[in-house]
């Protein structure tokens, strides 16, 4: 009975693990991306410098840029330059409708930044695969939940467990593959299950609507008032009290940004309501993570012409915490930059440990195929071809993306689509290139291409504009998984050179024979 | 002082993980090639165990209780892959790299005392 179980068990881990596998490798690849995605953001608009000003005075600048141009718009939106981006931006009117411009922060003069992609499509990707919303999210919560089950029948499967926990024996093939999947598995078994688990509770309500659906009645409007996260009204240009508003100036900032940090942390931007008139309203808002709360939408309100504070900041109810707490060690955005490398360095394993069962299939496959019926070993072949084309292929296709941003022409329409249509383009070639060519041979042309396009990413960075510190970063990080790439493709080197001496053997021995 | 918690918790993270692995019957002979007595088992995994917790504890004197136990998990398991990766190549300077972490996690604490 006992063996049938793991057997069971063995068979639901091989086969859930291969076909999610591919997509699952597409999901935490541009999840580990995403983690910098402000810093790839960045670096995806060279025209945008990082100078060291306080967001007192850049935001000084901001309001004097809105009151010569636009006095007369309903609300102002300004974001701020924080440690993270590092650009300012001003707004009005609200995200369709409203005009955005980009402003220098030492000099408040307008810059025009090349239209781009960026890094927040690593973060669409990562929870919609760039599918239609809606399909997406359940797409990318299915394989979240059979990540789960596969995680559960692993460990069932992988008995000695305890007793092997740090064993990993190197070139011996399908053992060290077996190894290495287990050893990465199992060490980061706390950070899978928190990042599978957490990533469906944030599409929560998307995928149990249930419990609001019965307790709201399917308004979704009254269940955000509920849960404390309602838009809030914008007040009448008319002082509340029937009288009409009078021009007015905006009060100091200083002592409000001052309130603000002192009860929030690091601000990122604030938005001002009826500007210019007595009616003037002030929010200030956080940037994410100054806790492990989710922050989004909490945000301070003060009157914009006495600089009195109307609305403090209110603690969420337990249940709505939960969820936020969730979300929020799902993001990342806490703790800053050590903790974000963390969370990078184990999105990075976790890769590799979906890679490295992907390979497993394949190989613990690959010497028995000889004697298997065609139709085996044709899908044997598809199996090879997508994980090149997953793996090594998607590898290409994101570090393309960075490539595509800076060869295009700045001014192309549509320059954003393009650089995502590249980031296509690169993938399907890789499922040709890989369907083409012996599989080794695809594998090794196919990590070579995504080592050298990480290698050379400063020499690319070096020849546009916009050099600072924070895109040196970004360069070398790329600079050392280009490092790793070519560890990998040693490997294969070693693994053809073995194959190409046991073939010459076998010739010898037979015809000694 | 925040980055110093941070590098002690990681490297005692590190050094605990060294412990129990030598705590294995399995890895111990790997890494010296006999085996040890029971008693000397039990040491390295309560050796072990202790450096976990003082881990934890650098981790949320940097981070505070609410974000410092995230982070040790994820110090744990990078550490604990780490010497996974090691042990086959260097097995005898994977083992002596764990001295690294109470050294500097003394230091630290050290100057968090003094100063």
């Amino acid at each position: 009975m006992k063996q049938t179980f793991t057997q069971a068990m063995a068979w639901l881990h091989t086969w859930a693990g291969l076909i999610i596998g591919w997509l699952l490798f597409a999901v935490f690849l541009t999840g580990t991306l995403a983690v910098f995605d402000a810093e790839i953001d960045h670096w995806m608009q060279p025209e945008i410098h990082s100078t060291p000003v306080s967001q007192l005075d850049a935001a000084q600048r901001a309001l004097s840029y809105l009151g010569d141009h636009h006095a007369d718009a309903k609300s102002w939106g300004i974001s701020l330059p924080t440690e993270r981006s590092p650009g300012l931006t001003v707004s009005t009117g609200d995200r369709r409708s409203g005009t955005r411009v980009e402003l220098d922060p030492a000099s408040g003069a307008v810059i025009q930044p090349r239209e781009t992609a960026g890094g927040s499509f690593f973060f669409r990707f990562h929870f919609t695969l760039n599918l239609p919303r809606t399909f997406g999210v359940w797409l990318v919560g299915g394989l979240a939940l059979v990540m789960l089950a596969t995680l559960v029948s692993g460990i069932i499967i992988h008995k000695k467990f305890f007793k092997e926990f740090f064993t990993f024996r190197p070139g011996k093939g399908q053992r060290s593959w077996l190894d290495f999947h287990n050893a990465s598995a199992v060490l980061m078994l706390p950070f899978h299950f928190m990042i599978a688990y957490t990533g469906l509770v944030i599409f929560l309500l998307m995928y149990m609507p249930a419990a609001v659906d019965s307790l709201f009645k399917g308004d979704t409007q009254a269940y955000a008032k509920a849960a404390g996260n309602a838009r809030q009204e914008t007040p009448r240009g008319d002082g509340g009290r029937g009288q009409p508003a009078l021009p007015a100036n905006l009060t100091d900032l200083a002592p409000v940004f001052a309130e603000a940090e002192q009860r929030m942390g690091p601000l990122a931007g604030l938005t001002v309501l009826n500007p210019g008139t007595s009616a003037m309203r002030l929010q200030v808002r956080p940037v994410l993570g100054n806790r492990i709360e989710l922050s989004k939408g909490l945000n301070m309100e003060f009157d914009g012409v006495s600089g009195k504070l109307l609305k403090d900041v209110t603690p969420s109810r337990a249940s709505l915490l939960t969820q936020k707490v969730m979300a929020g060690l799902h993001f990342a955005q806490f703790g800053g930059y050590p903790l974000r490398w963390l969370y990078f360095v184990c999105g990075l394993l976790s890769c590799a440990m979906i890679a490295s069962g992907l390979v497993l299939f394949c190989v613990k496959r690959r010497r028995k195929l000889a004697d298997k019926p065609v139709h085996v070993q044709r899908w044997h072949r598809v199996a090879e071809v997508l994980n090149i084309t997953s793996i090594a292929g998607l590898s290409i296709a994101c570090v393309g993306l960075l490539w595509a941003n800076r060869l295009l022409p700045v001014a192309l329409e549509q320059r954003a689509g393009h650089e995502t249509t590249l980031f296509f383009v690169l993938w399907t070639t890789s499922l040709v290139h890989a369907s083409l060519l012996p599989t080794l041979q695809a594998w090794r042309q196919q990590l070579a291409s995504a080592a050298v396009l990480c290698l050379l990413l400063p020499v690319l960075g070096l020849f546009g504009p916009g050099h600072d510190l924070q895109r040196l970063y970004l360069e070398l990080a790329a600079v050392g998984i280009g490092l790793l790439l070519l560890v990998a493709i040693r490997r294969i080197d070693r693994k053809v050179a073995q194959a190409g001496s046991a073939a010459v053997n076998a010739k010898v021995l037979g015809a000694k024979s | 002082m925040i980055a110093g918690w941070i590098a002690s918790g990681l490297l005692l993270a590190y050094g605990a993980m060294v412990a129990l692995c030598l705590g294995l019957d399995r890895h111990y002979r790997q890494v010296w090639g006999i085996a040890a007595t029971l008693g000397r088992y039990r040491l390295l995994r309560g050796v072990g165990w202790l450096g976990l917790s003082v881990s934890l504890l650098c981790m949320v004197a940097a981070w505070g209780w609410a974000m410092g136990p995230v982070a040790w998990i994820g110090a744990l398991s990078v550490a604990g892959l780490v010497l996974t990766l090691a042990l086959p190549w260097w097995p005898r300077m994977a083992v002596a790299s764990a001295i690294g972490g109470p050294l500097l996690s003394s230091a630290v604490a050290l100057a968090w005392v003094l100063g």
